[in-house]
């Protein structure tokens, strides 16, 4: 097992409230190495608190993470995080921004371009080396976060509603390349989402997570004999759809439920 | 978005830290001045900044600086065009009207000003014993300039202002740094900030002059004090303005707090610094000339205070237009400098 989360919870000290806050309550959930899981939840119920604990920025009030075995103790070069943001340095060219985590790494100076060179490559934004984030569009500016968290070679690609902030047909072409990088490294990514199509369709598995507090409902297992071509038009990708939507439904409802609750 | 990178975030910026810094009311308001033309400048993409033109420079009291821009443009408009062939001589010739045109518009409202100069007084409408004829005062500051006068004025105006903004800046960037990162930093002398902050500059010259007498130590420490603010102030906006998301994605990769602030809040910072500088320049030119009036045997605050009390107008008028193309020049060159560390900003 690549990452193991035994029995996971997070609380939360609220402004002015007596009580603790629950965002996620019991989570169990194991990662196989080199496996894509994707992680599908209605908004708000802790799927980017989740990802903050994989990635050491914060740590659980209950349970433990395991990273190959041993417990996550703080954040590390061994996951990388893509954000749906970018969070690019916008003084920092493309390829700088891609040497960025192997500064951190004692990686010499000519190797470090040489690599963000090649993991530039990979994301296909060859010629792009010099361009600053704000030249680049939404598109190119993710692919050179992939490539940022690639390029220091992490165990885990943790991945927070990367493509959510991108027109569709952006997001399309990403989560096809996302898929082929994917296979090319063989990286282990934890996919955090709320698209039901998206889910289906990257993850070997999907992790459905209830409403607050977070807890994960079912793991759905998606196997497709092969992914080549147009996958979405599979007839079994509509019933693996129709099952994780069929999971959220109540969900997403009990969800606006509570909003509407704490909204009036 | 519409507003500018260079002037525009950081006056706006958050109640508790305003940028806009706190002296006497004149000025203040004169201080705020030399920002606006660079609030004008368009946001450029361009990587580039030294090919940066000033091709939306309303400043049209600097004719020497626009030209060469202009030319270039004229002279790039015209090798573009020869490439594409047959209508090169109407090419050449609209770009040559479009850059007169453009001249026009930025000298215009100069030469008006000084047209009225210099008819005003010599129809008689306002007495020519208090304001000279802009031709007059001309001819003041060559006699000024060639009888050396003027140089050992600048320089001694010069030399005040730039050590007291050098010191402002060796002083205020680093406690700005600390005062922005160090939340109890901040609890522990924001409440001294917004006091002195609020208290202007001027008003302290004579406790300046008192403890410190009336040698150019005094005069340094009052252009120190006043350029301190804008510096300090920008200086803990900007630390504090840092986006958030930048700091998680580097604590993400592993960078421990003094890595984090070396690699990011710093140059996050940068900008927003330096348009507290560029204040500070202004600040530093603004507050010589008052610091000069009290006690100065040289410098061009002296020269107009000493001209006016012994009835040399036209050399008053040559020492204010020197000071004011002085200002002029240091806020372009300021300016200029500010948009070369922040073609990043462009968002």
């Amino acid at each position: 097992m690549k990452i193991q989360i035994q029995g996971v919870g997070k609380k939360f000290r609220v402004r002015d409230a007596d009580r603790l806050f629950t965002a996620l309550d019991d989570i169990t959930l194991d990662v196989r190495a080199g496996e894509f899981l994707t992680l599908v939840g209605p908004s708000g119920c802790g799927k980017s608190t989740l990802l903050d604990l994989l990635a050491g920025l914060d740590s659980p009030t209950t349970g433990r993470i395991l990273l190959n075995g041993t417990p996550v103790n703080g954040p590390g070069l061994d996951r990388g995080i893509v954000f749906q943001q970018y969070a690019l340095f916008p003084w920092r060219t493309a390829l700088s921004n891609i040497e960025f985590g192997l500064e951190a790494k004692a990686v010499s100076k000519k190797e470090r371009a040489e690599r963000a060179r090649t993991y530039l490559e990979l994301v296909g934004l060859r010629g792009f080396e010099n361009r600053y984030p704000h030249e680049l569009s939404g598109g190119m500016r993710q692919r050179v976060a992939i490539a940022r968290s690639l390029a220091f070679d992490p165990d885990v690609l943790l991945m927070d509603e990367p493509f959510a902030a991108l027109d569709a047909q952006t997001r399309e072409s990403l989560q096809e390349e996302l898929l082929r990088i994917w296979e090319k490294t063989g990286k282990t990514i934890v996919f955090i989402t709320h698209g039901i199509d998206e889910a289906v369709y990257l993850g070997q598995r999907v992790a459905v997570m209830t409403s607050r507090p977070g807890r994960i409902k079912r793991v759905v297992d998606v196997e497709f004999d092969s992914r080549e071509g147009d996958l979405r038009a599979d007839a079994r990708f509509g019933e693996y759809r129709h099952e994780v939507w069929t999971l959220l439904r109540d969900e997403v409802a009990a969800a606006r439920a509570e909003e509407a609750v704490s909204v009036g | 978005m519409a507003s500018t990178p260079t002037s525009a975030p950081t006056v706006s910026a958050p109640a508790d830290a305003p940028a806009v810094a706190p002296t006497a009311s004149p000025v203040r308001f004169s201080a705020d001045a030399p920002a606006g033309p660079s609030a004008a400048f368009p946001a450029r993409p361009s990587t580039d900044a030294s090919t940066a033109s000033p091709a939306g420079a309303p400043v049209a009291g600097a004719p020497s600086a626009p030209i060469p821009a202009v030319l270039r443009e004229a002279v790039a408009e015209a090798s573009e065009s020869s490439l594409t062939g047959p209508s090169v001589g109407r090419r050449l010739w609209r770009g040559s009207v479009r850059v007169a045109g453009s001249v026009g518009r930025r000298t215009v409202a100069v030469a008006a000003l000084a047209a009225i100069w210099e008819i005003l007084p010599r129809l008689e409408v306002v007495d020519p014993t208090f304001l000279t004829p802009l031709s007059g005062v001309l001819a003041a500051w060559w006699d000024l300039l060639l009888s050396g006068e003027l140089l050992d004025h600048t320089q001694a105006s010069l030399i005040r202002s730039l050590s007291g903004l050098a010191l402002a800046i060796i002083v205020a960037i680093p406690l700005g740094l600390l005062i922005g990162w160090y939340r109890p930093v901040a609890d522990l002398l924001n409440p001294v900030l917004e006091l002195f902050r609020n208290t202007a500059a001027l008003a302290l010259l004579p406790v300046f002059v008192l403890i410190l007498g009336l040698g150019e130590t005094s005069k340094i420490s009052i252009i120190l004090y006043a350029c301190a603010w804008p510096i300090l102030l920008n200086t803990i906006a900007g630390v504090k303005g840092v986006d958030p998301l930048l700091i998680k994605s580097a604590r993400s990769m592993g960078l421990p707090p003094i890595r984090l602030f070396q690699k990011v809040i710093l140059p996050a910072a940068v900008p927003t610094i330096f348009t507290g500088i560029r204040m500070a320049g202004a600040y530093s030119i603004l507050v010589l000339v008052a610091a000069e009036m009290v006690g100065a045997k040289a410098g061009l605050g002296y020269l107009i205070n000493y001209a006016q009390f012994n009835f040399r107008v036209p050399d008053m008028y040559a020492g204010i237009i020197t000071i004011s193309v002085l200002g002029l020049l240091f806020n372009q060159f300021l300016v200029r400098l500010e948009r070369r560390f922040s073609t990043w900003r462009t968002t």
